[in-house]
């Protein structure tokens, strides 16, 4: 063993083992561990050999594939500031004004999650999960720069807590972790979540989501001449230079760590078609049905229903958590589909949601047991039917 | 003749192969047989330490079953009974004289193969110690006579990492594999299914008479026998069927035709720590380290069977029944510094997550390491593409833990085998022992009854 590995076992044995002083903290002790030096353990019985991948590694894939989000939504964050105060436009002074109002964010939402998870690692008497690298940065790029830091301490200690650990932690999540943080904070404190002041970081300043202008649209007009009066154009919001939460904005971003995820076969692509497929027909049956007096959003085609919103922040990050999401490869095809379909509903049906995404994918986090239910039972049917076959 | 291509799965393919050449081993000093390897045999152990025993005669018999023997593959005396704990019987060791007396069993010539009836079929098998080659599904235990199975399957393909190449195995036996078919279609009375693979060039498989032919091509596991069960004549709650591997049909024709017990079985040696990498020609319950041929076995996970089901019997281990392979691969252990960051050109794994995914496949050296923490199920969706059964494993899975004995068999446990879901196990990066879960599904059931 190497010179590492024997210091961390003399530690192990003189603090953390059975009997020694530190005996309850050993969760704390494994995880930095582990951190440093894979667990170096060996197969006992059947099948002596293992794949190399862990989820160590499958987590840390996922978040590299959010870095251009981070990376991306750190400068819009600095950018939007300087757009709102009139001051002159550069990359590095919006990467420092973004990182100013992004980084205190993401690190009070992974040391309070963090103590969250090491006291229930303690309690329960198993390793800290790495699951909670991925919820931490989901729920700080969902949120808007603007959120006071005590509320995002309150939202990733619930979404930790009610989320995931009362449930047992992460595999054992019935809803998406960083979803229900966010809705919490969505729900509990209206006032910084929602309205026309909260997307740029410049007190005073107000300016309407894109979702918002095509909520405040007349009846029978464009929703895309609409948002091209309001300065939006499809560049734009693909590219994610609007305001908005702080990783959501870019497609651009998000398609890029899609690409790593695909490549890498992390995410689920089921799950990503069905939401695009759910979009795409239900805003063509919107814009089927639509007259003189319906409402603007019945015009916005499905290719800007998925720049705007944080639907491909959603789809690609959120709905595939494997965990939460339908388990059955047809369940994950109608799980996916039905949450495209619904995220069109809420923003027709409800405007004042600017995070129609976050509610389809929860609501569909509860039904996905039951999706799964149906296809398992076909399954079960098939052999049954094999008996009655013989039987005859 | 049928084929079939098999989709799902995935071979691993590992440093140490075994070249197709045969040596003849010397009889070893000692012989083991491990009654641990009888699933469905309660031991009893018939014979005591100084006993002489001959080729043939019984060692263990079956509690439940006394006319089913399991007996010894050398003549010597017996020099060692050990047992483990619970006084659970490990081994019966007997040290072999070097003149293989064999006790004399009854005897037929070729052309009565066609007159035997059932009955007498199964007196000669167990009579000569050969009663414990047939084996059943569901359970993989011994099977019980008084059952009559829906069908038998003659297992001669095998697709785990290394393992002995049934066409090279059979080269020269083609006459007795074919008496040993006839032999098995008396006994069971039913369909008989000979699965091989499809690129076979064995005339015993591809000309055999008297059974119906299957093909099968495809990754590992379309080599296990429960991949053919499943496509060719699948179970169903109440249904039993039977096996036996190829080896072992050549074997009853010996048998039956010679009237001593074959005690001789070709085994691949195999493994990138294995001194050699040959095929060997030794007596059932042979040590390992005569089989490995060579001293430096340090270092080394010493299997009997392949990497995926074998056992760990240690370099001081013996061959056990039912395997025609010895693998030794490096003992892992060793702990890398960031080493699941780290972009991995030498890892091998299933996924893409790191660099040796996309690099051409090598040949891999895998050690023990288990690679990983233990953790909940994450990646669900990860095992049914290396089950080749119709099952959904998740919620298997979720029904054993829970021990739902009624939700497993409707999700179709009663299929399955412990050896089908060992790529899952491989494959799991939350290090999920899925295959020890199905196996734990099934001794609850076995319990109930």
């Amino acid at each position: 063993m190497g010179f590492f590995a024997n210091q961390s076992k003399k530690i192990e044995e003189k603090f953390f083992a059975k009997g020694k002083p530190l005996e309850k903290l050993y969760p704390l002790f494994d995880a930095l561990d582990t951190f440093l030096l894979t667990p170096g353990k060996t197969t006992k019985k059947a099948p002596h050999v293992r794949d190399a991948v862990d989820i160590k590694r499958v987590m840390i894939f996922v978040v590299v594939a959010l870095i251009p989000c981070i990376f991306m939504g750190i400068y819009n964050a600095g950018y939007q500031i300087q757009i709102a105060k009139g001051m002159e436009v550069s990359l590095w002074g919006a990467m420092a004004l973004g990182a100013w109002k992004v980084l205190p964010i993401i690190i009070v939402t992974y040391a309070v999650g963090g103590l969250w998870e090491g006291l229930f690692a303690i309690i329960r008497k198993h390793e800290i999960n790495e699951g909670f690298l991925v919820t931490g940065i989901l729920f700080a790029l969902n949120l808007q720069p603007t959120i006071p830091l005590w509320q995002v301490a309150v939202g990733i200690s619930f979404g930790v807590v009610i989320g995931k650990e009362i449930f047992g932690g992460t595999g054992y999540n019935v809803l998406n972790p960083a979803l229900t943080a966010r809705a919490f904070v969505f729900f509990a404190y209206p006032a910084q979540m929602s309205g026309d002041s909260v997307w740029v970081a410049v007190d005073g300043f107000s300016q309407a989501t894109p979702l918002a202008v095509v909520a405040a649209a007349d009846r029978g007009a464009s929703a895309v001449a609409a948002l091209e009066f309001a300065g939006y154009s499809f560049k734009d919001v693909f590219l994610g230079f609007i305001p908005g939460s702080i990783g959501e904005s870019s497609t651009l971003a998000c398609l890029i760590g899609l690409a790593f995820l695909l490549i890498t076969r992390v995410a689920s692509w089921r799950v990503i078609l069905g939401c695009i497929v759910g979009v795409t027909t239900m805003s063509l049956t919107f814009s089927f049905f639509q007259g003189p007096e319906s409402m603007a959003f019945f015009s916005l085609p499905a290719h800007w229903h998925m720049v705007l919103g944080g639907f491909a922040f959603g789809a690609i990050f959120m709905a595939t958590d494997p965990v939460s999401s339908a388990a059955t490869n047809t369940g994950r095809w109608i799980y996916g589909i039905l949450i495209g379909m619904l995220v069109v509903l809420i923003r027709m049906v409800n405007p004042a949601y600017p995070e129609g995404v976050m509610l389809a994918i929860l609501f569909m986090n509860v039904f996905a047991p039951t999706i799964d239910h149906f296809v398992v039972e076909s399954n079960v049917k098939k052999r049954l039917a094999r008996v009655k076959a013989t039987k005859k | 003749m049928a084929s079939y291509q098999i989709k799902k799965g995935k071979n691993i393919k590992l440093k140490g192969k075994a070249e197709k050449t045969l040596v003849s081993l010397d009889l070893p000093k000692t012989v083991a047989l491990q009654p641990v390897d009888f699933k469905g045999l309660k031991p009893r152990l018939v014979v005591k330490v100084d006993d002489e025993v001959k080729v043939g005669t019984p060692l263990i018999t079956d509690k439940n079953n006394p006319d089913v023997k399991c007996v010894s593959s050398v003549s010597g005396k017996v020099i060692a009974i050990n047992r483990g704990e619970k006084r659970v019987l490990l081994e019966v060791v007997v040290e072999a004289d070097g003149r293989q007396e064999k006790v004399v069993f009854d005897n037929i010539n070729e052309n009565e193969i066609s007159s035997l009836n059932k009955g007498k079929v199964v007196s000669m098998l167990k009579d000569g110690g050969l009663w414990p080659v047939i084996r059943q599904r569901p359970f993989s235990k011994i099977a019980n006579p008084e059952d009559k199975p829906k069908s038998l399957f003659v297992h001669a393909m095998n697709t785990e990492p290394l393992a002995a190449d049934i066409d090279f195995v059979l080269q020269g036996k083609e006459k007795e594999f074919q008496a040993g078919l006839d032999i098995l279609a008396k006994l069971v009375e039913t369909d008989v299914h000979l699965c091989f693979t499809a690129n076979s060039s064995s005339k015993a498989l591809t000309d055999a008479q008297n059974v119906q032919k299957h093909q099968f091509s495809g990754p590992h596991p379309a080599g296990n026998v429960g991949t053919h069960i499943h496509y060719v004549d699948p179970i169903n709650k109440g249904d039993i069927v039977w096996f036996v591997e190829a080896q072992d049909v050549v074997r009853i024709a010996e048998l039956f035709l010679r009237g001593t017990y074959p005690s001789e079985r070709i085994v691949a040696v195999t493994g990138e720590k294995a001194p050699k990498q040959n095929y060997v020609k030794t007596v059932i319950g042979a040590p390992l380290v005569d089989i490995f041929q060579g001293s430096d076995l340090s270092g080394a996970r010493c299997l009997s069977g392949s990497v995926l089901t074998g056992k760990n019997v240690g370099a001081k281990g013996f061959l056990r029944f039912y395997d025609s392979q010895v693998t030794a691969i490096p003992e892992g252990g060793n702990r890398e510094f960031l080493g699941w960051l780290v972009p991995g050109f030498g890892k091998y794994t299933f996924s893409k997550t790191y660099a040796s995914a996309f690099l051409p496949e090598r040949e891999a050296s895998l050690d023990t390491d288990e690679n990983g923490g233990h953790r909940a199920i994450v990646l669900n969706h990860l095992y049914d593409s290396y089950v080749t059964l119709d099952i959904c494993t998740y919620f298997l899975l979720k029904a054993i833990i829970s021990q739902d004995i009624e939700e497993s068999e409707r999700l179709g446990i009663l299929e399955c085998d412990e050896e089908d879901f060992s790529l899952c196990t491989f494959a799991c990066p939350s290090k999920v022992n899925v295959s020890g879960l199905i196996r734990q599904g099934l001794e609850v059931i076995e319990k109930e009854g």
